[in-house]
């Protein structure tokens, strides 16, 4: 009998008993490209998936394989595919079910390089995108045409953090027979599961939060099993014949994770964006500490928060978690736990003031990360968005003056010691323009 | 494959490939609340070893429409008449679970069609509590949930698997929703009625293979050997895992089954 493990012990145990060989404790990390057969069989078997096991690391790995496991028992669904980034991630998502021809919806508040995949990258290869308010839900509901193969956005907006009503849009794309993929990076596991929320497809980035270290950039899929892929015409890719494999549908073979088995045998083995056994390892560590570390995120971003809130240095203050922000009654019944601890704000002054602050904090690194364990700064407007149009920012609810805070693990006490130097240098430019 | 059969639309697994008259057949036979994907491990392996393999989801399971049968002598007869349709004259039937039940069955009524017969995680008989076929009733998918934690071994809490990226308990409540949700009580119920086990068993008069889980708590170890000891020739292995055998030990059960054709 099985017992049906609670979120902590799975994200010390999935994926993994010691090794009966050796006895290891901990993961190994299988650092190979291949592995022996044991006859011929086996190989033909392994290259035709027929049966699970390993044949070369570009398409899966034992240390990987763990990792993969581990994530799709800690976020419900029927199977993983780990790879070498959320960029990654999302990029085997779109050409495992979309061709030429085809159709996306998708949010318009999400991070730029999604945005910039779907609206120039994809276009190249014939596959459309509709950007659409992530909360307007008719406006969603009117974007689905009967070309449109894939909803897409982000339980929390990056960097705007808006939080898209996920149950009201899986509604709506399971009344129009269209999978609901959802970038769950912001949240996590930990603090919210979307396919508990009838979410078809989740993708993570695991360089954030679930690494939660800064020390190993990596991306997963996770395919929540729970969508129909028996359509062959609207879903050609995953139901119709495969090119390989004795031209099978994965649909009919491989039911619940069809998904999972076209991106393994198409992307993974085409594309070949594959996760090294040495980073999956790392984000298994910090996988272990997952829940832990997200107390103490939410806990600081909350005194953040009120610190931010109170100080004479902010213009405006926006987190999921604080009543004024739009989407804060969603927030609240489906990331019961707390918003995330990304924190967006204005710094009085605008642009000049904005980088003054950057440039005299000292505990908090300005970088292009978020959800490491350290405190981190961004300007998005001259960095991670810049280039995106102006138009696609705006409609992104980006502003000159905007900082995004990614809240750190360190005693929040010094970090607001090290804010308010940041403050008082941002201040000098402030009133040297008045 | 999808079939015209008996007024309903019915879908047989036969791993992508068509079937072909001259290749020995072998039928899987899945349990209760399951369908096809029972054997996803097994199916296209043993295209690959030459056989044509014919793996039906039952009427209201997976993919097949139609009536759901209410007895396993329903299950037999339904069995049987697929295989006439589809002109396959003598086949091995490899049953789970309850599939065990249908192909005892089968071994008795219509001997002529089998040619060999593996039991995977069987028994002669399936008794269900009360208790579990009162949440198929009532509560489908917490009954589903029980079938899926009981069914697996510890390594099912912990996601191990031989197949990458796989997270069993989820899949294995994944593939029994597919199903309508009233197919689940109704074959828990066709278990609990099936009385004829024993007889059956006694009739057969072929080698036979049962693959027992150590670990199964859905058709006990001990109810298991019960069965080898009334079936005149049977061998038997002890696989180390829970009742889902064929998806916790796919290559130790192939293995098993590949010696079984060949001996």
């Amino acid at each position: 009998m099985s017992e049906k493990y609670k979120f902590d012990t799975m994200s010390l145990h999935s994926g993994h008993v010691p090794d009966k060989e050796t006895g290891s404790r901990a993961v190994p990390i299988y650092q190979t490209t291949s592995y022996v057969f044991k006859d011929t069989d086996e190989a033909a078997a392994l290259y035709n998936m027929e049966v699970g096991g390993h044949l070369y690391t570009r398409i899966s790995n034992p240390t990987i394989a763990t990792l993969e496991q581990r994530l799709a028992s800690l976020d419900g669904g029927v199977s993983c595919v780990a790879c070498s980034s959320g960029m990654a991630a999302m990029h085997l998502v779109v050409t495992a079910i979309c061709s030429s021809g085809d159709h996306i919806v998708a949010s318009n508040k999400m991070y730029g390089a999604n945005i910039n995949l779907l609206q120039h990258t994809m276009t190249r290869f014939g596959i459309e995108t509709t950007f659409v308010n992530p909360n307007n839900l008719e406006e969603i509901e009117k974007a689905i045409k009967p070309n449109t193969k894939l909803v897409f956005g982000e339980v929390i907006g990056n960097p705007g953090l808006d939080v898209m009503n996920v149950p009201e849009v899986a509604k709506i794309c399971n009344k129009k027979n269209v999978p609901l993929a959802i970038d769950a990076t912001f949240n996590t596991p930990y603090l919210m599961k979307p396919i508990t929320y009838g979410a078809n497809i989740l993708i993570h980035s695991l360089t954030k939060w679930i690494g939660g270290h800064g020390i190993a950039i990596g991306g997963a899929i996770i395919n929540g099993g729970n969508f129909d892929w028996g359509n062959k015409e609207k879903f050609p890719t995953i139901s119709g014949s495969h090119f390989a494999l004795n031209g099978i549908s994965f649909w009919e073979e491989f039911g619940p994770s069809a998904l999972t088995a076209k991106i393994r045998a198409e992307g993974m083995y085409n594309f070949g964006p594959s996760l090294s056994p040495n980073n999956a390892f790392y984000i298994l560590q910090g996988i272990e500490t997952l829940s832990l570390r997200m107390k103490k995120h939410i806990e600081n971003t909350k005194m953040m928060l009120k610190f931010l809130k109170e100080n004479e240095a902010v213009s405006w203050l926006r987190h999921p978690d604080l009543e004024d922000h739009p989407d804060h009654k969603i927030a609240k019944k489906i990331l019961p736990l707390g918003s995330g601890s990304i924190i967006v704000f204005g710094i009085k002054g605008g642009r000049d003031a904005g980088k003054a602050f950057i440039e005299n904090v000292k505990l908090s690194s300005h970088l292009a990360n978020v959800g490491d364990a350290k405190t981190l700064l961004i300007h998005p407007g001259s960095t991670t968005h810049s280039h995106l149009s102006s138009e696609a920012m705006k409609m992104s609810g980006l502003t000159d003056d905007m900082i995004r805070l990614s809240v750190g693990l360190e005693d929040i006490e010094d970090i607001k010691i090290d804010f308010e130097k940041g403050f008082k240098a941002a201040a000098k430019i402030s009133s040297k323009r008045s | 494959m999808y079939k015209d059969f008996k007024g309903n639309k019915v879908y047989f697994s036969t791993g992508g490939l068509n079937l072909v008259n001259d290749k020995e057949t072998l039928c899987f036979v899945h349990g209760a609340g399951q369908n096809h994907y029972s054997f996803t491990q097994q199916i296209r392996y043993f295209v690959s070893q030459g056989y044509n393999v014919v793996a039906p989801d039952f009427p209201g399971h997976g993919f097949s429409e139609g009536n759901q049968t209410t007895s396993i002598e329903e299950d037999m007869l339904w069995l049987a008449e697929l295989l006439a349709f589809l002109k396959i004259e003598k086949a091995t039937f490899i049953g789970h679970s309850q599939g065990c039940l249908t192909i005892l069955e089968l071994a008795e009524k219509k001997p002529e069609l089998v040619m060999g017969l593996v039991f995977v995680a069987g028994a002669m008989s399936i008794p269900v509590n009360d208790f579990l076929i009162d949440t198929s009733i009532n509560n489908p998918e917490k009954a589903y949930d029980l079938m899926v934690t009981w069914g697996q071994d510890s390594y099912g809490s912990f996601s191990i698997s031989d197949w990458p990226g796989h997270n069993h308990l989820a899949e294995g409540n994944a593939i029994m929703k597919m199903n309508d949700p009233s197919v689940l009580s109704t074959d828990l119920k066709s278990c609990n009625l099936y009385e004829n086990g024993k007889q059956a068993a006694s009739t057969i008069n072929i080698n036979c293979l049962a693959v027992l889980a150590k670990f199964d708590m859905m058709t006990p170890l001990k109810k298991g050997l019960q069965m080898v000891e009334n079936i005149k020739q049977c061998d038997y292995k002890i696989l180390e895992c829970g009742h889902f055998l064929p998806i916790e030990k796919p290559k130790e059960l192939n293995a098993l089954i590949k010696n079984y054709l060949n001996s």
